[in-house]
């Protein structure tokens, strides 16, 4: 029954993104891909994919502005479908790009905190999260303007309403702002997937999925990342997203977790979990954190399988019909073929050819 | 050569030949020392090339890696950190002191780099996902950055030593091409000159004592004349007579002066 109404608001979306998903690159681009001796060769490579973006770069482009042009495709991919969707599947568009809009508010925040002018930094902003009044936040020239102007403006002000003050912004590493706007934006994204009538069904099972992975490897990264740094545990846990797999039990654990292996006693209640920290041998031990990004002997860091496990979930997304939640899924395929383009070209332009296969390929 | 050099404008008296000869014996004790400095400092030099040579190659490697590390940080983060981390940076991590070393009379300056422990501005960038990235590419560029630190002292090192040693070349030069064949020059000119004048003085002085032979001898036959001329008169009238002819040497007359 879910779907029989589906389609009349949003079929086109989805077939759009069924579309789009077709021209991620393959397993065979990324060999092509990897054989490439210059930047301009990739740009080839690149061709049928991204076509007429690519082509107003100057010959041997820089791999940031490559990267640019890619996003600037997505963005343009993504501006589409936001622009084809009506009701709750706009609505759920827009929850995906708050995540980049708590980037360009914190990157604001940092500019106003330090008294730069930040119209510069608009230029900076993630243009997927950007929002009619951004601009606005510009005028504020001290914090507690902008705090307010923030609440008012934005579609953030939920985020920032009952966990941060004026005063907080002003304390408080910008980190730990934009981490707990993040981890309310998770929660309110979780609860708006599970209460909304239109969702219930297919939308609802995957994006719970997916969200609760997403609150687990913040959480699990947000702990192994402040070890050695000033943030106490009372802190953290603030930061921690309150549901998941690891939630509540794994969660008060990795709150009280004073090393790698306390962070791996706490997730090993989690197969999926444990299996990563096997993998990259940090519950051994015998790893560390000196062994993160390379170190261990398959090349991969536990960040790696992290996106290795989203991806994958991202693709099962599409086994899924009925549902806006693909769009989740391209977008998450989208960003990290974009990054595998970049640590390919940078592999190239570095001459450095020997973990040029370190990407994430799904397809 | 030596004719080129000339020689100082002195009198070529005794006293200048003293000084002469001690200016001589400064200047080859000034060669050997300077000599020596020399040698010290083109020996320190030659290390310096070989250590510059190293740390230039070990920088290319070392900011190979940095750069890749941080190739490894915007895959890791996904976006662009440079901004944040711009701004949180407030206090300065790594430092660089600068000391100065003695190399044979020169001052070196050195830069020796620390790290400021406990500075960590940006320890928590990342915190949702690279962090770990951020942390490693930071201290790659630490050491990164530490080889520029080396290079940098050597480099300074390398240009004060050049220049210092194209000084005291050009003294030793100077002193061994110029300074002592003149000295020598002229310490020949006085010698010589004094000779001249020790010949010139001995055969006056034989000349003066010739004249003066001739003369006696001549008074002494005149004297030898007279008296015989009086022993004749003498023979002629009293035998008994004194000789009139004996100096009275402790008498008034003045004697003559003896010369040698």
């Amino acid at each position: 029954m879910e779907g029989l109404f589906f389609n009349v608001n949003g079929g086109y979306v989805e077939g759009i993104v069924r579309g789009y998903r077709n021209s991620l690159l393959s397993g065979q681009n990324y060999n092509n891909l990897t054989q490439c001796e210059t930047i301009d060769d990739v740009k080839l490579q690149l061709g049928p994919a991204y076509g007429d973006f690519l082509a107003a770069l100057p010959p041997n482009p820089s791999t940031s502005a490559l990267a640019g042009k890619m996003t600037d495709k997505m963005v343009s991919e993504f501006r589409y479908l936001i622009a084809q969707s009506v009701g709750s599947t706009a609505k759920f568009l827009e929850y995906l790009t708050y995540g980049y809009m708590i980037d360009n508010i914190a990157l604001l925040i940092t500019g106003t905190l330090h008294e730069r002018d930040t119209r510069e930094l608009l230029e900076r902003c993630h243009p997927l999260g950007w929002f009619e009044t951004l601009p606005v936040l510009c005028v504020a020239t001290n914090i507690e303007e902008l705090y307010n102007s923030v609440l008012i403006e934005t579609p953030l002000a939920a985020y920032f309403k009952g966990s941060l003050s004026h005063q907080d912004l002003d304390e408080l590493n910008i980190e730990i702002v934009r981490n707990t706007l993040y981890k309310n934006y998770l929660e309110d994204f979780y609860n708006f997937v599970n209460s909304h009538p239109d969702f219930a069904g297919p939308t609802q099972e995957v994006m719970s999925e997916i969200l609760q992975f997403e609150a687990d490897r913040r959480s699990i990264n947000i702990t192994l990342n402040s070890f050695g740094t000033e943030l106490s545990k009372q802190e953290r846990r603030k930061l921690y997203p309150e549901f998941g797999n690891l939630y509540p039990e794994g969660s008060l654990m990795l709150s009280r977790a004073e090393d790698v292996e306390g962070v791996a006693l706490a997730v090993s209640a989690v197969a999926d979990y444990k299996n990563f920290f096997d993998a990259v041998g940090l519950s051994q031990g015998g790893g560390g954190l000196g062994g993160m990004g390379g170190g261990p002997a398959d090349g991969k860091s536990l960040e790696d399988l992290f996106y290795q496990k989203e991806m994958e979930m991202s693709k099962v997304l599409f086994t899924r019909q009925f549902t806006p939640a693909v769009v989740y899924g391209w977008m998450k395929l989208k960003e990290q073929e974009i990054r595998n383009v970049t640590w390919i070209s940078e592999c190239i332009a570095q001459n450095q050819k020997e973990r040029i296969g370190n990407f994430i390929s799904v397809f | 050569m030596s004719g080129a050099v000339g020689r100082e404008p002195v009198f070529p008296t005794r006293q200048s030949l003293g000084l002469m000869k001690s200016k001589l014996k400064g200047a080859e004790t000034g060669h050997s020392l300077l000599k020596r400095k020399s040698e010290a400092l083109t020996k320190r030099f030659r290390e310096i090339t070989r250590r510059i040579d190293e740390a230039k190659q070990k920088m290319g490697r070392v900011m190979q890696i940095a750069a890749f590390s941080l190739a490894e940080v915007s895959y890791a983060v996904g976006g662009d950190i440079g901004y944040q981390v711009q701004e949180s940076a407030k206090q300065a991590r790594f430092r660089v002191r600068a000391k100065q070393e003695n190399v044979s009379g020169v001052f070196l300056p050195q830069f020796e780099s620390y790290t400021q422990e406990g500075v960590n501005d940006f320890a928590l960038t990342g915190l949702g996902k690279g962090g770990q990235q951020i942390q490693r590419c930071r201290e790659t560029y630490a050491r990164a950055v530490e080889t520029l630190v080396e290079l940098a002292s050597l480099q300074t090192a390398f240009l004060i030593l050049d220049e210092v040693i194209k000084v005291v070349n050009r003294r030793v030069n100077a002193i061994e091409h110029v300074i002592i064949p003149r000295t020598e020059n002229t310490i020949k000119y006085i010698n010589s000159e004094l000779d001249e004048l020790d010949r010139e003085e001995f055969y006056r002085l034989k000349k003066v004592s010739g004249k003066k032979q001739r003369d006696n001898a001549a008074a002494d036959a005149e004297i030898l004349a007279a008296r015989q001329k009086a022993a004749a008169e003498e023979a002629g009238k009293s035998p008994a007579a004194e000789e009139p002819g004996a100096a009275d040497v402790l008498g008034e007359q003045e004697d003559n002066d003896v010369i040698f």
